[in-house]
């Protein structure tokens, strides 16, 4: 009978050594892990500089705490892939993530982000953040889910040398849709290998096609694709088929690049890397972090690029207020919703997005800073030459309604200019095909016509 | 006895079990769950990520009705007929007759420049097409020589140049199966029909093509079901654009899963994608099974 | 067939074959080209200062040698294992008539014709049950699943080859039936054998997606993923590291190539790989 109970009670302990063995690593009572995930490439090693930096303090300040760090080498689509399929089971979530806006509402729809709102009122530093940036870590309930690392705007971009040549007065500083167009006509009359003004559309560029490109045509109109109000997409409106009337007029008097070329998904990469540089191109529309690209170390490194290259903003239709337009995307860091430690989780994010850090990340990547002290900082105001200018622009910038549908109501926009400048379509015929498209997406009743 | 020999039967059969067990658990399992999938409204992101509901037919409803389907179908046949049917087939066999009869050393030159078309790994070759093709690539500088202007060959003619490129990508296969399925063929056959007075190309119609026949019918079935599934290649090279203009249904596929994060209708583009596969396969088998004694 | 025809028609069938295989070499040109250039374009140009720039740049352990061990380990891993469950699976199917071995055989055809992307999101979710994530032995058996139909098609009809008679007469003295697979039919399916190895090796050497969703940690990613780290954020790409790593990317599956090829008798043939 010993000998069984003994053969019983060793069978016991084997099967218990086994299980221990098998079943991860119990955090409480020891070593406490938070997972950081985040994108890493080549030529984008801000945010792993920033994460190193931040674990080193925080693992000093907080005995027992590891945090490990797994950086996801991807491009921007496959990062948003890999990132999904993490957070669709608890066991293999992030703690704390790199989460563009533009998935903030969707992924907070699914259930996966933490709601920080209590967090952040106990923290002293939120009040720093600037007003407008913290509207993009917020979703349709009004809560805060995300907290913005930077911002970037977009602007009008012109080369200085080519304006003289055209003897347009410098600074150039369009007031309406007309003086745009009437500057390329001018450029274009005199120098005719030059093209005057870029604007990117189709669906080749992707999204970086419509927020460089039509957006700031649309929001400049009054018109707006989401009525905040309502919860409900626009269609029908006047402004959207004026900004595809002006998209129109742009190539069709050859004022911007072919449309075969527009529609090359690598076309920025000209823009940036030659045409510029080449003084070939007149003026484009792009983003705040384009001294990126041309600062030393960037991919199309350019050292002439602070004075023969400008910034204005760019107008509204007519030039009513504001005045100008600018659209803002940027990234946040978000903490996952079921993660074990989220007291923890949020201390090391708020670690990470400190003064210091935060401006080491902004500058290091041509970011517009968040943080009022970041925007203060003269590190910062003298990273580049038009820092002042594209910062200036977060007063007027607007945001993507950034739902679970918008991607698809982003591919029926650019499909929309892509028919209009490859001459398929009519601006009204492509507005219509539009209207009809977002119907099919979200469904008649959650459209309006204004 | 009918136990025994059952057990016998199972014994026998037994070493074919590590396969059907990985087949099972990799690909049957998933495979299932991809069709499960299809009746759902299961997406990446949003609403329906942890909670997807049971929707039926609804994302097949929304599919036939759906313009791009069309064209993407149409895309894919063409696709399929142009790079492996034809293309890759026809010129593996080509080039298999061709090197039977040129100089050894030209014939292992050649063979090693196809075959590391083949070889390469896929986002390379990807990326080493959409160079080719761009604006300022290889082909509009050699054709500039020669007068013709620069074209974007990607946006005016995007289905030829993908198909090209998995033209250049996969013959290699098709090759390798003709030289070895060529070397079978008796000598005496060929030669008794030289001596009828027989020219080349009637040699190779009439005698050589006939004998092969089960090797093309298996090779332009494996040639076929691979090209389906091609998606690095396309993707890289135009995106499917311009304007869903190389959308095959692989590509249509992933952008409904991941770029519109709609899980539940882009498996249901896969299954319709699996359908095509099926109805090629039951081609060949036909084709087969005619000619199998 | 006369010395004079022999020769007559070799020599144009040698033009045409040389005018293809440069047509073949052509897309190559910007890798070379773009590896030795400093400041590569996604445009073909010669470059004004060649260098091995590029080449120094990628040469680091982290960028370049760890992702390739990765891909070493799991293309071997993935050909080892899908080779020794094929050849277990085609004995069976090439020795034995059973009325489920032609279904059989065309059933798991079919899963050639599936894009890895369709099946991705339920693979990652069964891996996440079974907490086989970030696991490279278990992500090379994924690709082996992946890459058994066309190893059994292949190997069966290698096996076909090799004569029953052969077997028996090693059955007369005494072997067993594994005996008999191990000294007699698998040595003469050598060239066989390398073939399929080669096949399984290069698919899953090149493959991106499933390393990518199936491994997580950084130290784990083989070649096919960490090639996209020249892909900057918004889309940049560093052309010149780009083709300098490709290059050295692709020269293991060329070498291991010509390395099977030449010990299958200098024609790498498929020999009865696909019979009808």
């Amino acid at each position: 009978m010993f000998r069984r109970a003994s053969k019983t009670l060793s069978v016991v302990a084997a099967a218990v050594m086994v299980l221990a063995a098998c079943t991860p690593a119990d955090p409480a009572g020891g070593n406490r892990t938070i997972k950081v995930a985040y994108q890493k490439t080549d030529s984008f090693t801000a945010l792993d500089t920033m994460f190193q930096n931040a674990k080193k303090e925080f693992e000093a300040a907080n005995q027992g705490v590891t945090i490990e760090l797994q950086p996801i080498q991807a491009n921007d689509d496959d990062y948003g892939t890999k990132l999904a399929l993490a957070l669709r089971s608890p066991s293999t979530a992030p703690d704390v993530f790199y989460e563009d806006t533009f998935k903030v509402r969707s992924d907070v729809d699914a259930g996966y982000l933490l709601n920080l709102d209590s967090r952040l009122s106990g923290w002293g530093d939120w009040n720093k953040f600037d007003a407008g940036a913290k509207e993009a870590g917020k979703a349709d309930d009004g809560g805060t889910y995300a907290v913005p690392l930077g911002t970037d705007t977009r602007a009008i971009w012109y080369n200085k040398k080519v304006f003289e040549a055209a003897g347009i007065g410098l600074p150039w500083r369009p007031s309406s849709w007309q003086d745009i167009l009437d500057t390329a006509r001018k450029i274009k009359a005199s120098q005719p290998d030059v093209i005057p003004f870029n604007m990117y559309a189709g669906k080749g560029t992707g999204e970086g096609s419509v927020m460089q490109g039509f957006y700031e045509l649309l929001y400049g109109t009054g018109a707006s694709l989401y009525d905040q109000d309502s919860k409900k997409w626009v269609v029908g409106s006047a402004g959207f088929k004026d900004s595809l009337t002006f998209l129109k007029t742009l190539y069709g008097e050859k004022l911007a690049v072919p449309p075969a070329q527009a529609l090359d998904p690598n076309i920025w990469k000209k823009v940036f890397g030659e045409w510029f540089p080449k003084a070939k191109l007149g003026a484009t529309v792009e983003g705040s972090y384009a001294p990126s690209f041309w600062q030393d170390g960037g991919s199309y490194a350019w050292p002439g690029y602070g004075q023969d290259m400008a910034v204005a903003p760019f107008p509204t239709q007519t030039g009513a207020a504001p005045g100008a337009v600018s659209m803002s995307g940027g990234w946040t860091l978000a903490l996952g919703a079921e993660t074990k430690q989220p007291d923890l989780a949020f201390n090391f994010l708020t670690t990470a997005l400190n003064a210091k850090n935060s401006l080491a990340f902004t500058v290091d990547s041509s970011q517009i800073a968040v943080r009022t002290d970041v925007a203060a900082d003269p590190g910062y105001q003298s990273a580049n030459p038009f820092v002042k200018d594209v910062s200036s622009l977060v007063a007027v910038t607007r945001y993507r309604p950034a739902t679970s549908d918008y991607p698809r109501i982003s591919a029926a926009v650019q499909e929309a200019t892509e028919a209009v400048i490859t001459g398929s379509r009519t601006p009204e015929q492509a507005a219509a095909d539009y209207d009809t498209a977002v119907a099919g997406i979200v469904g008649g009743d959650k459209t309006i016509r204004k | 006895m009918p136990a025994s020999h059952r057990r016998r039967q199972v014994l026998r059969y037994l070493p074919v079990l590590p396969a059907v067990v990985l087949l099972l658990v990799f690909l049957a399992g998933p495979v299932l769950w991809a069709f499960h999938a299809s009746l759902t409204n299961a997406g990446l992101t949003g609403r329906h990520a942890r909670n997807p509901e049971w929707v039926g037919l609804d994302n097949y409803q929304r599919l036939l009705q759906d313009p791009v389907l069309p064209l993407s179908l149409a895309l894919t046949v063409l696709f399929v007929a142009g790079s492996a049917i034809l293309g890759q087939n026809v010129l593996g066999l080509a080039l298999a007759v061709l090197m039977r009869r040129a100089r050894p050393v030209v014939s292992a030159t050649v063979g090693t420049a196809v075959v590391a078309a083949w070889v390469l790994p896929e986002i390379v070759a990807a990326f080493a097409a959409y160079a080719f093709f761009s604006r300022d690539g290889t082909l509009n500088q050699l054709l500039g020589r020669l007068g013709v202007p620069e074209t974007d060959w990607l946006y005016t003619v995007p289905m030829a140049a993908v198909i090209l490129a998995n033209v250049w990508r996969g013959t290699a296969f098709s090759m390798l199966v003709y030289r070895s399925a060529l070397s079978g063929v008796p000598g005496e056959l060929t030669e008794a029909a030289q001596m009828d007075g027989a020219g080349a190309w009637q040699r190779l119609a009439f005698i050589t093509l006939p004998v092969i026949r089960g090797s093309i019918a298996t090779n332009l079935m494996l040639v076929t079901l691979q090209t389906l599934a091609v998606f690095t290649l396309i993707w890289v090279m135009t995106a499917g654009g311009p304007a869903n203009g190389s959308t095959t249904l692989p590509v249509m596929a992933y952008q409904e899963a991941f770029k519109f994060g709609d899980i539940g209708y882009g498996t249901a583009v896969a299954t319709v994608l699996i359908l095509i596969g099926a109805v090629f396969g039951a081609a060949y088998l036909r084709l087969l099974r005619e000619q199998r004694p | 067939m006369t010395a004079r025809n022999v020769r007559a028609r070799s020599t144009w069938a040698d033009v045409a074959l040389l005018l293809t295989g440069a047509c073949f070499l052509l897309p190559l040109l910007w890798l070379v080209l773009g590896s030795v250039d400093p400041s590569a374009g996604h445009a073909v140009k010669v470059p004004q200062q060649p260098g091995l720039d590029n080449f120094a740049a990628v040469l680091t352990p982290e960028l370049l040698f760890r992702p390739l061990w990765n891909s070493l380990l799991l293309s071997a891993g993935t050909g080892l294992v899908t080779l020794a469950a094929a050849v277990l699976a085609a004995y069976p199917l090439s020795r034995y008539r059973s009325r489920f071995t032609t279904p059989f055989m065309y059933g798991i055809l079919f899963g050639t014709c599936l894009p890895i992307t369709a099946i991705m999101v339920p693979v990652y979710g069964l891996f996440v049950q079974l907490r086989l994530l970030d696991s490279l032995p278990a992500t090379v058996l994924f690709l082996a699943a992946t890459s058994l139909p066309m190893a059994i098609w292949m190997t069966r009809n290698f096996m076909d080859a090799v004569p029953l008679a052969l077997e028996e007469a090693a059955w007369v003295d005494g072997a067993s039936r594994l005996a008999g697979l191990r000294s007699i039919v698998l040595p003469l399916m050598g060239p066989g054998l390398g073939v399929v190895f080669i096949f399984v090796f290069i698919q899953a050497w090149g493959n991106f997606f499933v390393p990518f969703v199936l491994l997580l940690s950084e130290g784990r990613q083989p070649a096919a993923v960490s090639i996209f780290s020249f892909f900057g954020q918004h889309g940049a790409v560093a052309y010149g590291q780009l083709a300098a790593f490709s290059i050295l990317y692709s020269v293991p599956v060329l070498a291991l190539y010509a390395i099977v090829a030449r010990g299958t008798g200098n024609s790498l043939a498929l020999s009865g790989a696909v019979r009808g």
